[in-house]
């Protein structure tokens, strides 16, 4: 009934303690405090220092349930205890010294630094036990942690590279990052819950304490795999319900990994596993839509000068340069009025001129915008003859012409565009054309329909 | 005189003399506490502070809460259409395909199943109902779609489809408001108002987020569905009317000229834009502009809104037809809106709910008529969307509150007369097409009966942080403070369906 009174004792741990480096920390003060040929302090010292040594008893005790209880390695542990029961024995000495009422305190001053230092020397390994080694070098500068070979390493989800993934060791390359990143946290050395360690392969054979976890070519008997797939609301599934939980494609790793023999050295291509299962964690490059140049930002005032006269214009991305310029309520846009967008004509990456008045010698003036890599000119009076010119805007990647005159003509001229990705010319002579033929960019067209059926007219 | 300022003067130093260090200590007590105190409490009060209204700043929007605002991360869309069907379609009769749910038509429900459940109207065992369709798979994709949705059959392969979507709640109201103001409980703003919050709207003469209703009858929640909650009140729904004027007096009067119209519209507002430099209430701003948006609106509106100068093709496509309230007319409406730069469009299609009460309301005749309704205007709106190029900045997002039950609704324990299901939480689906979202993905996985998600499931806050992540945001970091903290669309849930971004 009474079971959780020593597991409590042991949680009690880290706040004991703080009592025997506080009391030894000033009994250590008055040594030093004291003048070379007084005893005067002698009583207090004594006290302090039997103080000290019962604290310091009570705190290895209570860390004892705690390693007890709470799934610690011994090896993890192990000199964080020696030092502690060094520390106690310590000041238990130092208090039976200053018990001869004679002593001057100037005699033990080497003894008492020595108790220093192991205690120091508890202190810090305890920390590292409960707060990780990480833990002040974590905020140190960087350049100091270069110093200390530190490297800060947060366990990050499983990536392949799509380039010669079948040359990667299939245990330590993909299994082991899986692992550390969805089961690491609690079964490591420092914390070592059902005394199962995973962070290296020997201690993975070794299993924990059920036993084994791997049963090479059979995933089904192996714990490994089998409390994965248990069912959520299982006692015994892991990681435990309420972790974050592995997705289905690493479980599906680490099926074929024990299925194909648990092998140390094996690389993925030697386990023969096929693509399907690796792809989902195939790095994907994101390539940023618009240029990576980077130029100065337009002015806020300028920004307020292009909104009041009528055009809509603000930046992509907030911390952007590039501008998104459109004429939505500006119907009366014609070609003389290019002049007002002059002053931003490097940032103007995205600009929608459709149902303006603009002609075909805009295309001259849009040219001369480097960035731009969307261009609008839906329901315009452009005939396209200039259209060849905008092969001049190298970053240009969509193209809006929908309803004007454009012909396929027009368009082979940006055949062979570096970059041009998709051109909309619904509702043109280009799109209304029978056969639109190949461009290097894809071209849409429209004109669909959903051709009658009879389900359309049935009333049930 | 002189004798009472000296006699003052007295009592002054005299005071002085008396003050002792218990005093002194006292004094900081109480009054350093209280300077501490201030601060805390001024910071529930948005008024005080005329300088810095809480909440909404409008400093970097020239003082007009519906300009403009780059989002504040890559976005994928500019503009949603959110397709509502109200009343919740069954995802077994369209898009689930359960063979294994064909073979136990009829059977009693399992009782595994059914432990510690509520429904809405299913009491005691219930049987289970087959697929009242034929489903075939369809597009490169394979997306199974049932023979109810002929046409957008055809366009399958354009969307991504959710199929263990999960909610919790089963009662209509409470359902609709959770999917659209991500909270069952009123007095939270909706995904269209968070939306035009954050990015503002593009075309200054229309507002930035308008709903159209269909079906005959609004939303069981009512308007709150898009109202902005704690949000000010201009970044609410605007509903326009689906018969009949989309906007009520829109014509000027007779005898009432424009001008004279635009200087009774400044005079109000001046008067208004000083009580809010006086009072710095964000309510205020909301009414002036819109004074100045029904000015503009006048303009734009007729235009926009009317559907009759569109080609003859156009309306075969979607299969409108002018002056009738339809869902066709309202996916129209939804692209021109779109078109013109409206951030938000909601659509709201009412009579899905399918308990099997009467002819209307069955799994294989109402509904098949309903779905009639909207099959042509939805995958004409795709593929209009698409012929257009807006497909690529616009978002459109297609579902109901919950799902329904693959168990026959056995109202009050009787046998109905009509086939039909119950309100349904566990698992129902929805889609998601354009700027932004994979084409022919299919995301989640239901059991046999597609009684519940097995795979990949997703809540309803998934979906608003998938929406919201398209839209340039960050859901964990969009908030508006309100009530002394930072609220969110999300609450304190939501993650990103990462599967389904192209």
């Amino acid at each position: 009934m009474l079971d959780f009174i020593l597991p409590l004792v042991g949680r009690l741990h880290p706040l004991l303690v703080h009592l025997p480096i506080g009391i030894l920390i000033f009994g250590m003060l008055l040594v030093f405090w004291q003048k070379k040929s007084s005893t005067s302090y002698n009583p207090v010292i004594r006290l302090t220092f039997l103080l000290g040594a019962i604290s310091a008893a009570l705190a290895g005790i209570s860390g004892y349930f705690q390693y007890q209880f709470e799934g610690f390695a011994w090896g993890s542990v192990q000199n964080h205890l020696i030092a502690g029961v060094i520390t106690a024995i310590g000041s238990f000495y130092i208090f039976t010294l200053v018990k001869d009422e004679t002593i001057f305190a100037s005699k033990i001053k080497f003894q008492v630094l020595g108790l220093f230092l192991v205690l120091t020397v508890t202190g810090h390994l305890g920390g590292n036990i409960s707060r990780g080694e990480e833990y002040l070098l974590e905020v140190l500068p960087a350049e100091i942690q270069a110093l200390t070979g530190y490297e800060a390493a947060p366990e990050k989800p499983l990536e392949i590279p799509e380039q010669g993934w079948e040359e990667l060791e299939f245990y330590g390359e993909v299994v082991q990052p899986i692992l550390n990143h969805n089961c690491k946290s609690c079964h490591n050395p420092r914390n070592l819950k059902g005394e199962f360690n995973l962070t290296n392969f020997e201690e993975l054979l070794k299993g924990g304490e059920n036993g084994e976890v791997l049963k090479a070519g059979n995933p089904e008997l192996s714990a490994l795999f089998a409390k994965m797939i248990l069912p959520l609301d299982d006692e015994d599934h892991m990681p435990p319900k309420e972790k974050r939980q592995p997705s289905k494609e690493e479980i599906e790793l680490i099926k074929s990994w024990i299925a194909s023999g648990a092998s140390q050295n094996n690389t993925l291509g030697q386990a023969g596993v096929g693509k399907k299962l690796v792809e989902p964690f195939f790095h994907k490059e994101e390539i940023p839509f618009y240029p990576l140049t980077e130029i100065p930002a337009v002015p806020v005032d300028t920004l307020s000068k292009l909104r009041k006269a009528g055009f809509f214009a603000e930046n992509v991305l907030q911390g952007s340069s590039w501008l998104k310029v459109s004429c939505i309520n500006f119907p009366d846009f014609e070609d003389k009025d290019w002049i007002r967008l002059a002053s931003v004509k490097d940032q103007i990456a995205y600009l929608d001129l459709s149902s303006t008045q603009v002609t075909e010698g805009i295309l001259d003036s849009v040219t001369s915008l480097t960035n731009l890599t969307v261009l609008k000119l839906n329901q315009t009076g452009i005939s396209g003859i200039q259209l060849k010119a905008l092969s001049r805007c190298k970053n240009l990647k969509i193209l809006y012409l929908n309803s004007t005159k454009i012909s396929l003509e027009n368009l082979s001229g940006l055949n062979q565009h570096p970059g041009l990705q998709k051109v909309f010319a619904f509702q043109t002579p280009a799109g209304n054309s029978v056969n639109p033929g190949k461009f290097s960019f894809q071209l849409e067209t429209g004109n669909y329909s959903l051709p009658k059926i009879p389900a359309d007219t049935i009333v049930y | 005189m002189k004798s009472i300022e000296k006699l003052v003067f007295e009592f002054e130093m005299e005071k002085l003399q008396k003050q002792t260090r218990r005093h002194f200590l006292m004094d900081c007590v109480g009054k350093i506490g209280g300077l501490a105190m201030a601060p805390l409490l001024f910071s529930c009060d948005p008024g005080s502070n005329p300088a810095k209204p809480m909440g909404l700043n409008l400093s970097n929007r020239d003082l007009n809460p519906l300009s403009p605002l780059a989002p504040p991360f890559a976005s994928k869309a500019k503009s949603i259409i959110y397709l509502h069907m109200a009343g919740s379609p069954s995802q077994l009769e369209l898009f689930d395909y359960k063979p294994e749910l064909v073979k136990n038509h009829n059977q009693p429900c399992p009782e595994s199943l059914l432990e510690g459940r509520k429904f809405a109207f299913i009491r005691g065992v219930p049987n289970l109902l087959g697929p009242q369709a034929n489903f075939t798979q369809h597009g490169e994709s394979g997306a199974w779609v049932s023979d109810f949705l002929p046409h957008f059959a055809k366009v399958a392969d354009e969307v991504s489809f959710l199929k263990a979507v999960h909610t919790d709640q089963f009662n209509h109201g409470p359902a609709q408001l959770f999917m659209q103001t991500g909270s069952a409980r009123l007095g939270r703003p909706s995904l269209g108002s968070w939306v035009t919050y954050g990015l503002g709207t593009e075309n200054q003469n229309l507002p930035g987020f308008v709903v159209l209703t269909s079906g005959g009858k609004t939303p069981d929640a009512g308007k709150s569905v898009w109202g902005s909650g704690f949000l000010p009140s201009v970044y609410q729904g605007v509903q326009c009317r689906s018969i009949g004027d989309p906007v009520l007096y829109l014509e000027d009067p007779s005898g009432m000229s424009r001008d004279l119209k635009k200087n009774v519209i400044e005079a109000i507002n001046s008067v208004n834009q000083e009580e809010f430099n006086t009072y710095g209430d964000p309510e205020i701003l909301a009414r002036i502009n819109q004074y100045e948006m029904a000015y503009r609106m006048q303009i734009e509106v007729p235009e926009v809104m009317n559907i009759n100068d569109e080609p003859e093709h156009i309306h075969e496509l979607y299969g409108t037809e002018p002056g009738v309230e339809s869902f066709a007319n309202n996916c129209l409406l939804a692209r021109k809106l779109v078109e013109k730069g409206v951030r938000f469009v909601q659509l709201y299609d009412w009579g899905w709910d399918t308990h099997g009460t009467d002819h209307d309301g069955s799994i294989d005749m109402g509904l098949r008529n309903k779905c009639r309704e909207i099959d042509r205007p939805m995958s004409a709106l795709l593929l209009d969307l698409k012929q257009r190029g807006l497909l690529e900045e616009t978002l459109v997002v297609w579902g109901g509150e919950f799902g329904r039950t693959p168990m026959q609704e056995n109202r009050e324990g009787k046998t109905m007369g009509f086939l039909g299901r119950d309100h349904h939480v566990d698992a129902f689906t929805m889609w998601m097409a354009g700027g932004g979202i994979k084409r022919g993905a299919s995301h989640g996985k239901t059991d046999d009966f597609g009684f519940q998600g097995i795979e990949d499931q997703v809540s309803v806050h998934d979906i608003h942080a998938t929406i919201l992540h398209l839209m340039g945001f960050d859901h964990e970091k969009f908030t508006y403070d309100f009530q002394g903290r930072p609220f969110r669309l999300t609450d304190v849930e939501g993650e990103l369906i990462r599967k389904i971004l192209a």
